[in-house]
């Protein structure tokens, strides 16, 4: 293992991002915060830049006007990085499939910018903060 | 107000009504042309008086539809006013955002996604469509492909 992602594993600093999301992923990510999950207490930090991040936290499904704060919030991140992709929506397009203001699913956008991508997937509407967890531990122990 | 006061008022403006249609117990529909949806609207809100709660727009295949719906609270009891645009090559229709400033948002969202002109509107800028979304494309009009 290299120092790099050594030092990516050790304490993961998140970024997030809201893509065009109902809000409901961000209630349960801010509830992974809050004393009940403090996932603080494993080293899961949010930041205020992307700049300072090691993952992002995707959510929602890529409208047409957040994709491209999207693909240059990730160019700005220090690499390598982790993109979490959080709920259905940001997975796929969930419910907004074939829908007018979509240009195509989050990996998909993602990928355009940087092919080599660390993409993880948590799925659910909204996901369960007991499910990003384990998420974001199993992406972290397979890379 | 009760039930049979709102029943009187509402009388009052039907030879500018093409129709009317109850469903349920608590709902009446209103129909009326586009031409006097504006004072139709005036009426409901300024005379009888009616709490404003949104509006509504529809494509049905031959016309627009554009759907005030309006409450009264005391009674809990819902008027739609369903204003037909028979013109769809230019569909407009008079705006009640003169008079009913809590309705400019959604006839901007309306304009935005219908093409239906807001006539008299005080501020007609896109409000809910991309940045780079092409001018005269209509996401939810009937003919657009998905």
């Amino acid at each position: 293992m290299s120092w790099r992602m050594w030092s990516l594993k050790k304490s993961v600093w998140v970024f997030h991002v809201n893509a065009g999301a109902c809000n409901n992923c961000d209630i349960e990510i801010v509830n992974l915060l809050t004393p009940r999950y403090d996932v603080e207490r494993f080293g899961i930090k949010l930041v205020g830049s992307p700049r300072h991040a090691d993952a992002l936290l995707v959510t929602g499904v890529g409208t047409r006007q957040a994709v491209i704060r999207l693909r240059e919030v990730y160019r700005q991140v220090p690499k390598p990085c982790v993109v979490f992709l959080m709920g259905a929506c940001a997975c796929g397009t969930g419910i907004f499939e074939g829908a007018y203001h979509i240009p195509g699913a989050v990996d998909e956008v993602i990928r355009e910018v940087d092919p080599r991508a660390i993409i993880a997937y948590v799925p659910g509407c909204p996901p369960k903060p007991e499910a990003m967890i384990s998420g974001v531990v199993r992406a972290l122990s397979a890379i | 107000m009760n039930q049979e006061e709102l029943n009187n008022r509402l009388s009052e403006i039907e030879p500018k009504l093409t129709g009317i249609e109850r469903t349920t117990d608590n709902r009446i529909y209103l129909l009326c042309e586009a031409e006097n949806s504006y004072e139709v609207n005036k009426f409901l809100f300024e005379d009888v008086p009616l709490r404003f709660v949104i509006a509504t727009g529809i494509d049905s295949d031959d016309c627009f539809e554009v759907l005030y719906h309006y409450s009264d609270d005391e009674i809990g009891f819902v008027v739609t006013l369903k204003a037909f645009i028979r013109d769809r090559e230019k569909p407009s229709i008079e705006s009640i955002s003169p008079f009913l400033p809590g309705a400019e948002w959604i006839e901007r969202e309306m304009h935005d996604i219908l093409g239906i002109e807001f006539r008299n509107h005080p501020n007609m800028r896109r409000l809910i469509l991309a940045d780079d979304w092409p001018e005269g494309v209509y996401p939810l009009r009937k003919e657009v492909k998905k």
